[in-house]
This record gives C-alpha cells, sequence and structure tokens, in this order.
C-alpha cells in the first residue's frame, strides 16, 4: 500500500495518541456485520482504528480448479456461484469470452435478453446490498422493503430460467430459453411498479438523520487513491470518477441504450449509497429499452457444434443424434488462445480470463474478481474511524466473499 | 380438602401431560438459530426471515449472533477447508441441547464443487439432523426442514439426545 | 484493441501478437518490472489483474516456460488494454514483484504464491491467502489433483483422484 500517504504501520502494544496501549482485535470470521466470513484483525488506540488487516479465504471453492476439469459448457454452473449475488452477470463474462475465442456472435434477441438478465441481476445485488447494510446500520426495515421487490426479481428468473438464483441462464451460444410470454408480462409490471419502491427507500434512508449521520463523512476514499487502488463499480463511481464499463468498453449490445453513469462526488459510504440509487434507476430504463426493442428471432448460434439440436430434430435427424451425443459425451473443443472480458457486475469489474489449449476442457479460467481487488481499499478508508465506523465501511464496499474468495 | 372440593375450586383449569411433552413443546416451538452464513444459501436464509416467507411463525425469528444463545446451526453453505475448523467451534460453543440443519447441496456432500478447497459434506465435522436438498434451497424448504426439525425435538422431549 | 504505435522501449518485447482481439507482449521475466514502468509511465495505470497459467503438458504449441505469469494492465483514459506475458521456469519460479508499482498486484500476487507457488521476490508479505496456512502443494499448478471424492460411475472415476497422466 505505497503510493499515497497515510497509512501508518502500527505494532501491538505501542503506545496510543490518548494515553493507552493499541489493542489488536480479531473480528469474524463468524461475525454477523461482515458480510460473510471475512476476517479483520484491527489494531485499535480506543475505539480508533489505526490498521486493518483483512484475512481471507474462508469460502475459498477452488471454482478455478474445478472449472479446468469442467467441460465448456458445464463451467457454466460454476460461473454462477462465486459472485453469489450476479450470478447471470458472471454467466455472461464466461460467455463472451468462450464465444470470442470460438469467434461466434450471438443473434439479437439473445443479446437484449442478456441485458435483461444482467439488468434484474444488478437490481437484486443492490438490493441485497441496501436490505444487509440497511440491517447493519440500524434500520431493519429496508431488509423487509428489498427482499421483497428481489422475490419479484427471483420469481422472474424462476419463470425464465425455472431457477431462483444460480440461473445459468446465459450460455455460451446465446441463453438457455427464450422468454416465456408470462416472463414478458412479469418484467412490464416490474418496470412500472420499480420506480415507486426506489421512492419508497429513498424515504426511508436518503434523509434519515440515522442514516445519514452513520455514512456521511465515513470512508472517505479520495478518487486519486481509488484509481491507484485498483477500485471499480460503485466504489469508483462513489468516489467521482466517471467510470462504467458498459460505457467504456460496451458488450452485449450496452452502447445502443441510453443511460447515464451515476457518480457521487461525496466519496464516502452516502456517496457509494446515493450511486447504488442511482444505478438502479438507470437499470429499470434500461429494462424499459430493453423491453420495447425486444427484436423476434433465434436466442441460440445455430452451431449444432456449440449447442445441442432441439428436441423435434432427434426424432428424425441422424446427423442431430450424432451432434447431440458427441456434444454431451465429450463436449465442444475451443481453438487455442487467450482472452480477457470484463463485464460491469453489481459491484465492479468482474472479468474472465480464459486459456484454451484446444481440447475440449478449459487450460484456466481465472475470475477477475471485483470485491477481491475493492476490499484492498478497505484500509484506507478505515483508517483513524470508529470500530463502528467500520461496519458502515465493509458494508458500503460491498464485497461478496464467494467473489473475493472464489 | 376432599378431592371434590378440588375439582370444584380448580375447574378445568388442569391439564394433565408428561413432562416430556411440555419441555419438548417448549423447546419445539423456540429453536433460536445461530447466525452462521456462509454462502448463496445464507442469502436465501436471510430470505427466510423476512416478511415474504417470515421464520417468525415458527419461533425461530431470532437469530443469535452467539452461538451461546442459540439452539439451531443452519450451515448455509458451501464449507471450506479453512473454514471448518471455526465451524466446529462454533458449534462447540453452543450449549445442548442443539441441532444442525445442513443447508443446500453444498453443506451436505459439496454439490457441484468436488475438489480439494471444500469439506465434502459437513456430517464429516459436526452431527446434521436434516439435510436441505437444492442449490440454493427455497426459503420455504428452509421451513419445510424446520417444521421436520420440530417434530423430532417435540418427539424427543426430555430424553438425551440418541 | 489496442491501437497505438510501440508502446515502450521495444527492445524488452521479444514478442507480440493479438489473441482473440486482445493485445499481448511477451518480455522477459527479469525485465517484468522495467516493461510494466515503463506502461505505467504510458498511462496504463490500472492492473486489471495478475495470475499464472501453468502450461504443463500443453501441446497446443512450443512455450517457452512453464508458468506464465500474465498482468494485464489498462489505460483509463484511452480505454485501451495490453497484456504482459513473462514465462518463468524453475522450483519454485521466481519473478519481481510489482506490488510498489501497482497496489493492487499485493493480494494478487499472495493469491498466485498460494495456488501457483510463484515466488515473487521483494513482495513485502508473500503468504498464503486463500488456503489456511499449513496447507502442503500449490493447488492451481496442473500436477496438482482435482481432489474432493470420487464419484461412481463418472468419467473421472479413474484419474479423478490423481493428477491426470496427460495433466
Amino acid at each position: 500500500m505505497s503510493e499515497t500517504e497515510g497509512v501508518t504501520i502500527t505494532k501491538t502494544g505501542a503506545p496510543g495518541a490518548f494515553g493507552g496501549e493499541l489493542l489488536t482485535v480479531n473480528f469474524g470470521p463468524h461475525h454477523p456485520s461482515t458480510h460473510g466470513v471475512l476476517r479483520l484483525i484491527v489494531d485499535l488506540d480506543g475505539e480508533q482504528i489505526r490498521r486493518v488487516k483483512p484475512v481471507i479465504g474462508y469460502l475459498h471453492t477452488g471454482i478455478e480448479k474445478q472449472m479446468e476439469a469442467l467441460r465448456w459448457q458445464q463451467g457454466v454452473v460454476v460461473t454462477d456461484r462465486h459472485d453469489y449475488l450476479s450470478p447471470p452477470i458472471n454467466n455472461l463474462a464466461y460467455a463472451l469470452a468462450v464465444e470470442r475465442l470460438m469467434g461466434v456472435d450471438v443473434p439479437p434477441r439473445a443479446q437484449v435478453l442478456r441485458v435483461i438478465m444482467s439488468e434484474l441481476t444488478r437490481l437484486s445485488s443492490h438490493l441485497v446490498w441496501m436490505g444487509t447494510s440497511g440491517l447493519e446500520l440500524g434500520a431493519m426495515s429496508m431488509l423487509m422493503y428489498c427482499f421483497r421487490e428481489r422475490d419479484t426479481i427471483l420469481d422472474m428468473n424462476e419463470e425464465i430460467s425455472g431457477f431462483r438464483m444460480h440461473t445459468s441462464y446465459i450460455r455460451p451460444g446465446g441463453v438457455y430459453a427464450d422468454a416465456t410470454p408470462r416472463f414478458l408480462e412479469m418484467l412490464e409490471g416490474f418496470i412500472y411498479a420499480m420506480p415507486g419502491h426506489i421512492d419508497e427507500y429513498e424515504n426511508l434512508l436518503t434523509m434519515n438523520p440515522i442514516w445519514r449521520s452513520r455514512t456521511i463523512g465515513i470512508g472517505r476514499l479520495s478518487p486519486d487513491d481509488a484509481k491507484v487502488l485498483g477500485a471499480t463499480g460503485p466504489m469508483l463511481r462513489g468516489s467521482g470518477v466517471d467510470w462504467d464499463l458498459r460505457k467504456a468498453v460496451p458488450y452485449s449490445g450496452y452502447e445502443s441504450y441510453d443511460f447515464e453513469v451515476a457518480t457521487s462526488d461525496d466519496c464516502d459510504c452516502y456517496g457509494r449509497y446515493l450511486v447504488r440509487i442511482k444505478e438502479m434507476r438507470e437499470a429499470v430504463k434500461i429494462l424499459r429499452q430493453a423491453l420495447d426493442k425486444l427484436p423476434d428471432g433465434p436466442v441460440n448460434v445455430d452451431d449444432r457444434k456449440m449447442l445441442p439440436p432441439p428436441r423435434e430434430e432427434l426424432e428424425t435427424s441422424m446427423e442431430a443424434v450424432i451432434h447431440h451425443f458427441k456434444l454431451f459425451t465429450e463436449g465442444y473443443s475451443v481453438p487455442p488462445g487467450d482472452v480477457y472480458v470484463a463485464v460491469e457486475s453489481g459491484r465492479g469489474e468482474n472479468g474472465c480470463y480464459v486459456v484454451s489449449d484446444g481440447t475440449h476442457k478449459p487450460r484456466r479460467v481465472k475470475f477477475r474478481a471485483a470485491s477481491f481487488v475493492n476490499l484492498q481499499a478497505l484500509e484506507r478508508m478505515a483508517l483513524n474511524h470508529m470500530v463502528a465506523d467500520m461496519i458502515a465501511i465493509i458494508g458500503t464496499a460491498d464485497a461478496v466473499l464467494g467473489d473475493v474468495d472464489r | 380438602m376432599g378431592i371434590e372440593e378440588l375439582v370444584e375450586s380448580i375447574g378445568s383449569h388442569v391439564l394433565t401431560t408428561t413432562l416430556g411433552k411440555v419441555v419438548g413443546w417448549g423447546r419445539g416451538n423456540s429453536v433460536w438459530p445461530a447466525q452462521f452464513g456462509l454462502a448463496c444459501c445464507a442469502i436465501e436464509m436471510i430470505a427466510t426471515a423476512t416478511a415474504g416467507v417470515d421464520i417468525a411463525r415458527f419461533g425461530s425469528e431470532a437469530m443469535r449472533a452467539s452461538p451461546r444463545q442459540s439452539d439451531l446451526m443452519i450451515v448455509s453453505g458451501r464449507v471450506s477447508q479453512k473454514m471448518a475448523p471455526i465451524l466446529r467451534t462454533v458449534y462447540d460453543q453452543m450449549p445442548e441441547p442443539k441441532w444442525v440443519i445442513s443447508m443446500g447441496a453444498c453443506a451436505s456432500t459439496g454439490g457441484v464443487f468436488n475438489n480439494y478447497a471444500l469439506l465434502q459434506g459437513v456430517d464429516k465435522i459436526v452431527p446434521v439432523d436434516v439435510y436441505i436438498p437444492g442449490c440454493p434451497p427455497r426459503p420455504e424448504d428452509l421451513l419445510n426442514a424446520l417444521m421436520i426439525l420440530q417434530e423430532r425435538i417435540k418427539a424427543q422431549g426430555i430424553l438425551p439426545r440418541q | 484493441m489496442s491501437s497505438r504505435g510501440p508502446l515502450f522501449a521495444e527492445n524488452l518485447v521479444v514478442e507480440r501478437g493479438i489473441s482473440a482481439g486482445d493485445a499481448w507482449v511477451t518480455v522477459e521475466p527479469g525485465n517484468i518490472r522495467a516493461a510494466l514502468q515503463s506502461l505505467k509511465d504510458d498511462g496504463y495505470r490500472l492492473l486489471v489483474f495478475l495470475t499464472c497459467v501453468d502450461h504443463l503438458a500443453d501441446a497446443s504449441r512450443k512455450w517457452p516456460g512453464r508458468y506464465e505469469l500474465v498482468y494485464q494492465v489498462r489505460d483509463m483514459e484511452s480505454k485501451d488494454t495490453i497484456r504482459v506475458r513473462a514465462f518463468v521456469d524453475g522450483d519454485p519460479p521466481r519473478i519481481d514483484s510489482v506490488h510498489d508499482l501497482f497496489p493492487p498486484a499485493n493480494w494478487d500476487e499472495r493469491e498466485t504464491y498460494d495456488l501457483f507457488g510463484v515466488v515473487f521476490s521483494d513482495h513485502p508479505e508473500l503468504t498464503r491467502i486463500l488456503m489456511p496456512d499449513d496447507w502442503v502443494g500449490h493447488p492451481l499448478r496442473r500436477d496438482y489433483p482435482v481432489g474432493g471424492e470420487v464419484v461412481e460411475f463418472s468419467e473421472e472415476h479413474k484419474i479423478w483422484q490423481t493428477a491426470p497422466e496427460d495433466a
């Protein structure tokens, strides 16, 4: 943590500024407000934080090794589970990477469906963030309100993919299935209702004196620090840096949507909260546009080597049976090469670096986890704050431990 | 005082039962879970506590942050090799009687992650009473597991655990 | 992606190319700090990620070394990205740390050390980050078995517990 001034390294037992000694305190990994199994070793001077050392790895799942043992199309299932609050966005990063290596383009309808699922996921991820952060800072009712809308989103997930959370909906070559009429109906109703719900959350929090005093001026991260520490997503935009991969490096046709990048110059926990609220509004806007322009047509590439043939073809065509058999016993192989694709998740830049050696299993899949990098900024943000403020700081950093540890 | 007078004075205010049934009834209807969220399933566990599903109907809304105050550990998510000793410590800190629900495929068997990093089933380190399938299970599945557990607790009464 | 001309001291570049649209250059492992420093001076101030690829028994082409260190850097102004590779060998493989050039590399290097056993010289705290401190071996190496439990009737039934012969 060099580059900028401000971080002092202290030792336990060293004299503190208030006449006492520094005290090393352990937080977690089993702690109700560390957002999962994060462990922090904190040096305290009185109640002020002098050093924070995150200890991670308590949720290390071996996902990258697992991907190497699975075939290309099987890997999608595992990508769902690293950042478990935004599964379709993880799917999208992986699917885009594999498609880039294979040189295929998905049909327009699939692209729009991907955008719809990504934005729904962004909404549900921010809702979980707001509910749990509210709960930790004493706004218990936020949890009830936010999870109500989240359940609506999960019902839509279930309608379109058959699964509530880990949808595996976006796959290399397209999406799992076309949107059902009922899904589009539900989406229409959701887009209509959601802005009112966001107003409801704002009524509860934005001018709430307790919420404001717990977040304003807490966890300051200057724009320079945020850039140097590699923070992305609401952490970076909350520090006033206009950087969003959907605008900067558009993918899946994001360049054709009209939306603003939410930023805030507050540079503190409150700013990050405002950014997320704004992002939710923008997500609803994108959903509206996507639903309006949803084109007709296929949702998968017409490549029998990559995706199984439709069911009805299996009964009439011998070739289809052979393709089906090959695909489910051996899988497809991807041309040798490596590619990195980054997408904007609710937490920042979630990327997927894929290396193929030409076989039917990946040589290496590396997930660039936004939470992993953002968490390194924790020390900078928490320095010289009170212990209780650290809960707000961890909360607004929004680290998903599954994403950190993979 | 004769028996007739006693009956007359207390009337129908008496309920005869066994001690085991009373204790089982009390324990079964106020199972306090330890707040032990690990991964994806923890989000569904939180969802179970919210208004839509409302675990409070079954007396289990009091998620305790301290294992000393809880009766039930819901292992919600994958348990890594690094987390396993901590999970066991938390379990050991819970006072008897205590129960464990293994929520989701990862906690029960390792799920899709058959690899070096994960404990292939939390039953290797703690005794599990109810397994819930699903990845992650729906909140209703957790309620169902809780109801199954309640039946067992009520049937167990004051007898020591088998 | 990158449309710029010569990026930095050309004498450092061993090989350059484009893979699926991503520009990359290969440098000698000893020059990695010089290469990244000149890229940083050139505006590539964000280290997106740092990782390692184990090319044990990889027949897709001739590799200069078993471990390929991959550094992806990005210029947030012009939105260019470039990937820098360096191949190292040996046991343990060694390369210079870049944590002072790019602070996010701190944890990335620890992770790479943990999972691949690559030693980053001059790293302030090169300890395990994801696995327990007393873990033996580096799990993401190709000769490290996937582990877990044998699933009967599965395709990997025989080879699951051991490293595949062709890794």
